[in-house]
């Protein structure tokens, strides 16, 4: 009778390590959770790994994958994360360099492969990317009196503005009948670097050894052009440091703006009783000196340390790369690889794809300082300056030496 | 079992869930403020002494969130008391045919703060909120841009008080009609006979019995509105350059965002002490009365 029970008993014990090893928790934001769906499945029909998903809301990923590593608990065996916080996890997740295959490298955008590599560990996945791009109303683009309006007062054609010249051009020359040509986004400076790195900069706020350059030369010109429309040509809503994302998106959907730069996600999520549905443009980011630039917005796939699954978990991440394009027809519809954009490219409805690829890849694109305390130098120094030279009045030069300033002392330089 | 044991046993599980969700992590909040201490590696600890006080008493940025926290509750209770008290004496005067107005009145209160915060930050926002299109329908402003609620650094830190008014003075004028209620009519009676005015009956009898109630007014809404997060969070987090940045929200960022848990804790270990501190001189000041 014994026996039996103690068969019975280990042979039940057998089964749920069993059935546990075949499934893997992935801890995700919403948004991240619809591009991975259709990845998941296609994996768990062909391995049998069940791959469960726990959506939180976006800071619940900080936050539950913070509890964890300090707890030494495991209830995640992947987890989706920002980019932002690839410096602060590096030292709690597996290494994923054996991954990284050389036909992977290839085929994601550099950007993205030097995010993922924190002090030398490949740390994380990309999920898929995103980034800034332009988009400009076709329909007035396109409309013979403002093309000849255009080239009589600048001297050269109306076409989607590639230059920071262009981009001033464009905003003033729209600026009319109750119109802006477009906005500043004053409550978030993501923006703002990305000129930076327009302006050849190597780097945003840091450099590649973690040195401080705020306050370098790059910084203060794209400041300087950054607030120009505000401050000089009166292009923009002068209450730029309430503007955000969505106030953003709101005004140029109220058809309140000509020109947008904005992430390129957005192309495909245009309301449809917009007053701009139908008539939205996209081109590359605009570029300054050092050519086109954006600041990429990637997710990574990592595994904490803790997982109990990280063999299962590994394969999951392995088939989600290679098959990427599978997240494509989420609502988001976004990817990390050339390959899947590339599979898209040309479809109606994905012309954004190639102004996306062409901004995530060009050479100056460069993803924000991976840096565990980039968080705290982004609230305490920067938004004070950026946001004081929103205000029009103070000089960005000092304003960034103060910034500086403020940044060494939290670095510790 | 004697009377005392039977009450000590039925007082043991309510000891027992205070002592694990209150106590427990009070002194964990204590103890960590010691420290040097890292949210993501909590057991790697170093000792530090009073220096994360020292840090925090002498930070500009603590000082300037704090007195934010006092101009910001000031404001919205003073608001609250003169709009809810006034509500609930005319609930009272209208008495039995305020039942719909209180209701209707009550509706805010269902509000969760994170929408309350999104709807107004949508409605004071320049150029797209409908308050200032509103304003400049009616002539009060030139165009809907003319005043920056949620950027002008000068205004801020009362404009998303706005919202905390317009969610909670329900809740001081249905606690307050709730006072005036159990006033007994013959104190009023007798005012009147005396040849009492109005005006004296609300000072001389209104008053002095509504005090005990507006005492829990001010310690729980004063106490709500000085620990105020998401309402603020959701319309400005904090900015533009920190200026509506209050003290709970300078301890989430340095706790969750910065992950500094030493810090952020020895800041939420004077704040507690301040609120302690504060309801206890509220509570000293009004209640007294009732002591004799």
């Amino acid at each position: 009778m014994n026996k039996t029970l103690l068969c019975t008993v280990a042979a039940l014990c057998l089964a749920t390590s069993a059935a546990n090893a075949e499934a893997i928790t992935v801890l995700v934001e919403g948004g991240g959770h619809s591009l991975q769906q259709a990845a998941a499945d296609a994996f768990t029909k062909e391995t049998g790994i069940e791959v469960n998903f726990v959506e939180v809301p976006y800071q619940g990923v900080y936050d539950k994958l913070t509890a964890e590593i300090a707890s030494g608990s495991s209830n995640y065996d992947v987890v989706t994360i920002d980019v932002v916080w690839n410096a602060a996890f590096a030292s709690h997740v597996e290494d994923l360099s054996d991954l990284f295959t050389d036909a992977v490298k290839a085929d994601i955008p550099p950007a993205l492969v030097a995010d993922a590599n924190v002090g030398g560990k490949m740390m994380g996945m990309p999920a898929w990317a995103n980034a800034e791009i332009v988009f400009y109303r076709k329909d007035l683009w396109e409309d013979p009196a403002n093309q000849a309006a255009f080239k009589q007062q600048y001297g050269y054609d109306l076409a989607p503005p590639a230059t920071w010249q262009q981009w001033r051009d464009m905003a003033k020359f729209f600026t009319k009948d109750g119109m802006f040509g477009t906005d500043v986004i004053g409550a978030t400076s993501e923006e703002w670097m990305a000129e930076v790195l327009q302006a050849g900069s190597p780097g945003v706020i840091l450099d590649a050894d973690g040195k401080v350059i705020l306050d370098n030369q790059a910084h203060i010109d794209a400041l300087e052009f950054y607030r120009a429309p505000l401050c000089e040509d009166k292009s923009v809503p002068d209450n730029a440091l309430e503007i955000n994302w969505g106030e953003a998106q709101n005004l140029f959907y109220q058809g309140q703006t000509a020109m947008m730069k904005f992430w390129a996600h957005a192309y495909k999520m245009t309301p449809e009783d917009s007053k701009v549905a139908g008539k939205v443009g996209v081109a590359p980011m605009i570029g300054g000196s050092a050519g086109v630039a954006g600041i990429p917005g990637p997710w990574y796939n990592v595994i904490p340390s803790t997982s109990q699954h990280k063999d299962a978990a590994r394969q999951f991440i392995a088939y989600q790369i290679a098959h990427n394009a599978l997240g494509i027809e989420a609502p988001l519809g976004l990817a990390a690889t050339n390959s899947a954009y590339a599979s898209y490219m040309g479809k109606p409805g994905y012309e954004h794809f190639g102004p996306l690829l062409e901004t995530l890849s060009a050479p100056a694109t460069r993803g924000r300082p991976l840096n565990e305390h980039y968080q705290e130098i982004v609230d305490e120094a920067v938004m004070p300056a950026f946001q004081g030279a929103l205000e029009c009045e103070d000089n960005v030069a000092s304003l960034l030496q103060d910034a500086a300033a403020t940044a060494r002392d939290i670095l510790g330089q | 079992m004697t009377e005392r044991r039977f009450v000590l046993l039925m007082l043991l599980p309510a000891v027992l869930f205070l002592g694990f969700m209150v106590a427990y992590p009070v002194a964990l909040l204590v103890y960590n403020s010691f420290f040097d201490v890292k949210l993501i590696d909590p057991a790697s600890r170093v000792w530090v002494g009073l220096a994360n006080y020292a840090e925090v008493l002498t930070s500009k940025r603590m000082l300037e969130s704090a007195i934010r926290t006092l101009k910001y509750s000031a404001f919205a209770l003073s608001f609250e008391l003169l709009f809810g008290f006034g509500a609930a004496l005319l609930f009272s005067a209208i008495a039995k045919h305020s039942h719909w107005h209180r209701t209707i009145f009550a509706l805010p209160l269902m509000i969760s703060p994170i929408v309350a915060g999104l709807l107004w930050r949508f409605l004071l926002v320049g150029n797209i909120g409908i308050l200032n299109y509103g304003l400049a329908a009616l002539g009060i402003i030139h165009d809907p841009g003319a005043i920056k609620w949620l950027s002008d650094t000068d205004i801020v830190i009362y404009s998303v008080a706005v919202a905390d008014i317009w969610l909670t003075t329900s809740f001081v004028a249905l606690v307050s009609y709730a006072g005036l209620m159990n006033i007994p009519k013959d104190l009023f009676e007798a005012a009147r006979i005396d040849g009492a005015s109005a005006i004296k009956r609300f000072w001389y009898v209104t008053l002095p019995m509504m005090r005990p109630v507006l005492a829990v007014v001010v310690i729980v809404r004063g106490i709500d509105a000085l620990k105020t997060f998401d309402l603020i969070w959701i319309q400005t987090q904090g900015g533009p350059r920190q200026s509506s940045e209050v003290l709970s929200m300078n301890i989430y960022q340095r706790m969750v965002r910065y992950g500094d848990l030493g810090q952020a804790s020895a800041s939420a270990t004077l704040f507690l002490v301040f609120m302690i501190a504060l309801a206890g001189l509220a509570y000293w000041k009004i209640w007294r009365t009732d002591r004799g």
